[in-house]
């Protein structure tokens, strides 16, 4: 986990370092910022920074046996959680999906069919392993 | 859902669409890509052909041409290599974790959903009476809008790519979580193969390069569609396209590039019998690779005029040195070791050779005065081929190869393995290596023909005469793939190589359902090795090494 932070730490430094440098350097160069690399090297900044914050929060609460480097293998959890064993809704809702983005290049109709498709694919695959509130 | 004894042909159909097997979603990956890989190759077969003789017509029109080389280079770059990368990492990572699957098995079934639906929507532009897109792969603004390029196939290649585009970005964020979270204890950050760890920093840099890339194409289709004017020329639309899509499109040489350094870096240990040299600088020059490719984009646009030369020459020739550090390594760590050529070595070899040559015109082409003499020439058509093709093709087939055993429980025949890479080799060779030559005379990429007058027919001839081999040499292959699966004999044994080093080695070949019975004890980068060979485990490993086996 400290592996992860500081390798995030350090992509978010070196981004804004980045987008310092070619900020400064292409307004002295032409007097005026390229936004757009700008923009985006920014951007890189929050996104890298975000995880790493994530990832130094949560660790409190998340330091398992995988990082100990004399752990063994019956150190871990028995339970490593569940596992879909198989799962028709991925495909459904793949398939809605690929007829929206069809539908923005044919036309509105098909999105009528696609968008409810996906509707039925999410809430198929959302309450697929559900079994209500408080149930085990 | 129990399985019957003995599953009928409808049983096995849906057992693989409904699969959330983390190896049933990678082979699904690795044979969608693998059949794109052979389609596009027939597409640039037909490139060949048609450039074979000055004047020729065996493409009919010159818009034919333009589709075939614009859906060669989409399909080869977004639906053969990314995925295949994809498949690689769904298969192996999470074994080499010592992880039961990954952390979102659905997840990772509707990231390979998106990716099949997606391609299929973008070649399907074949089938419009227009034909497919026909902008180039990369769909420079204003070519790209409906007045220059009308029709439904570059609708369907933008939206496709889209949707195509968020799987990428879904299973990226898979591997990330699964590698965090789902390591066998023990199994330390700096235990993780090499592999492991260019799966993880190759699903970084999708996580910052597609968002770019999607946002993009999404304007675009507003262009093309909804009437928007994002990319008018009159706004500065054509540098705004150019920007997002390198800021998207370097980051995917690298996507596609290092996990397929990650295989080499597992096959070359095994058969120089030496541990890998350099591991932490390996590890820390794949995240220099990653931190790089970020500010590198706009070396593609030096011929623009518009773009800041010294920044974008400066960091394109600094991303050379820890590219060169891997090399070192590699070389390292053959130096002195018990050297022996199998299949997979040799062809980790080949991408070795291969590699270095497109590396050094990439230095080349880093350098503005040199670059733009030979810009948008066959010169930079073949280095990227040298990197590409020397990248993903060599080492993807040194990774079928080398884990085949693991895949089906059988080895593929090592003497058909030999001549298809001799056949590969040359055939790759013969092709690109001329086209450098051709670029200096001043040929252009992209011309649908050209005059007797030019004087480069022989140097096309020879170049389109290596095609040809280099389209026959899959044969051995698909024969070698045919003949194994029909005659092989199962290996049985959880090592066949005897020398394997990380966690895929310690269990059955094939994989059962969730990886392992058993994990063995992880002291060291090798756990596999630790256990078979106690003798020359890590000295971590040693006391009570393993349980059994010798």
């Amino acid at each position: 986990m400290k592996t992860n932070v500081t390798m995030l730490n350090f992509l978010t430094v070196f981004n804004l370092v980045v987008a310092g440098v070619y900020g400064f350097w292409s307004y002295i160069v032409d007097g005026e910022i390229e936004v757009i690399g700008f923009a985006a090297l920014t951007m890189l900044v929050f996104l890298t920074g975000f995880i790493s914050f994530y990832l130094a929060k949560s660790a409190k609460n998340f330091t398992g046996p995988e990082d100990d480097p004399d752990a063994n293998i019956e150190d871990g959890e028995a339970e490593m959680g569940f596992f879909a064993p198989w799962s028709w809704w991925p495909l459904v809702l793949g398939l809605g999906a690929a007829l929206c983005f069809t539908a923005l290049a044919v036309g509105p109709w098909l999105f009528a069919i696609g968008f409810s498709l996906s509707i039925i694919g999410l809430v198929g695959f959302v309450f697929e392993h559900s079994r209500g509130h408080h149930a085990h | 859902m129990a399985q019957p004894a003995k599953p009928g042909k409808g049983r096995i159909v849906v057992d693989w669409l409904t699969t959330t097997d983390h190896k049933k979603i990678g082979y699904l990956y690795l044979g969608t890509s693998f059949a794109y890989f052979l389609i596009a190759g027939v597409m640039a077969l037909l490139i060949r052909a048609q450039l074979a003789m000055p004047g020729l017509t065996i493409v009919q029109t010159k818009e034919q041409y333009n589709q075939l080389f614009t859906m060669h280079g989409t399909i080869m770059l977004l639906m053969f290599a990314t995925p295949l990368f994809a498949g690689f990492a769904n298969v192996l990572m999470p074994v080499q974790i010592g992880a039961p699957d990954v952390a979102f098995p659905r997840l990772n079934s509707i990231a390979y959903w998106f990716y099949f639906w997606g391609s299929f929507i973008a070649v399907a532009g074949f089938f419009t009476p227009q034909g497919a897109a026909s902008f180039g792969w990369f769909a420079y603004a204003p070519l790209s809008n409906t007045t220059f390029s009308p029709g439904l196939g570059g609708d369907l290649w933008v939206f496709g790519l889209a949707l195509s585009g968020f799987g990428t970005i879904l299973g990226a964020v898979n591997f990330i979580t699964t590698i965090i979270t789902m390591r066998a204890p023990g199994m330390t950050m700096f235990r993780m193969p090499i592999f492991t760890w260019n799966t993880l920093v190759t699903s970084i840099l999708i996580i910052m390069a597609f968002p770019p890339l999607a946002a993009a194409l999404f304007a675009l289709g507003a262009d093309r569609k909804f009437g928007a004017h994002i990319y008018d020329p009159e706004n500065g639309g054509a540098m705004l396209w150019q920007h997002l899509f390198w800021f998207f499109g370097h980051p995917e040489v690298y996507i596609i590039a290092l996990p397929f350094f990650g295989i080499v870096s597992e096959i070359f240990p095994v058969f120089s019998r030496k541990p890998i040299f350099g591991y932490r600088t390996l590890v820390y020059a794949t995240i220099a690779i990653a931190a790089l490719s970020m500010t590198v984009w706009a070396h593609h646009m030096y011929v623009t005029g518009s773009v800041l030369l010294p920044f974008f020459a400066f960091t394109t020739m600094l991303i050379a040195v820890p590219t060169g550090v891997k090399i070192f390594n590699w070389i390292g760590t053959l130096w002195r070791g018990s050297i022996t050529f199998e299949t997979p070595m040799l062809w980790s070899l080949g991408f070795l050779t291969t590699f270095i040559f497109g590396g050094l015109t990439g230095v080349i082409l880093a350098s503005p005065a040199l670059d733009f003499h030979v810009s948008d020439s066959y010169f930079v058509v073949a280095h990227f081929h040298y990197v590409v093709f020397g990248t993903v093709v060599f080492a993807m087939f040194a990774g079928f190869y080398f884990w085949w055993p693991k895949f089906t429980g059988k080895m593929l025949n090592e003497r058909l393995g030999k001549i298809h890479f001799w056949l590969l080799f040359f055939g790759f060779h013969i092709t690109f290596l001329i086209q450098h030559w051709l670029g200096v005379k001043g040929m252009p990429r992209r011309y649908y023909t050209y005059l007797e007058g030019d004087g480069f027919t022989w140097m096309n001839q020879l170049s389109t005469a290596g095609s040809l081999l280099l389209g026959l040499s899959m044969l051995p292959f698909l024969w070698n793939v045919w003949m194994t699966s029909r005659k092989g004999k199962l290996v049985e044994l959880n090592d066949p190589w005897g020398y394997g080093r990380s966690l895929e080695w310690a269990t059955a070949s094939p994989f059962p359902r969730h990886n392992f019975t058993s994990i063995p004890r992880i002291r060291s980068e090798s756990p596999a090795f630790d256990l078979n060979h106690p003798e020359f485990a890590s000295p971590d490993a040693k006391p009570q090494a393993g349980k059994g086996k010798k």
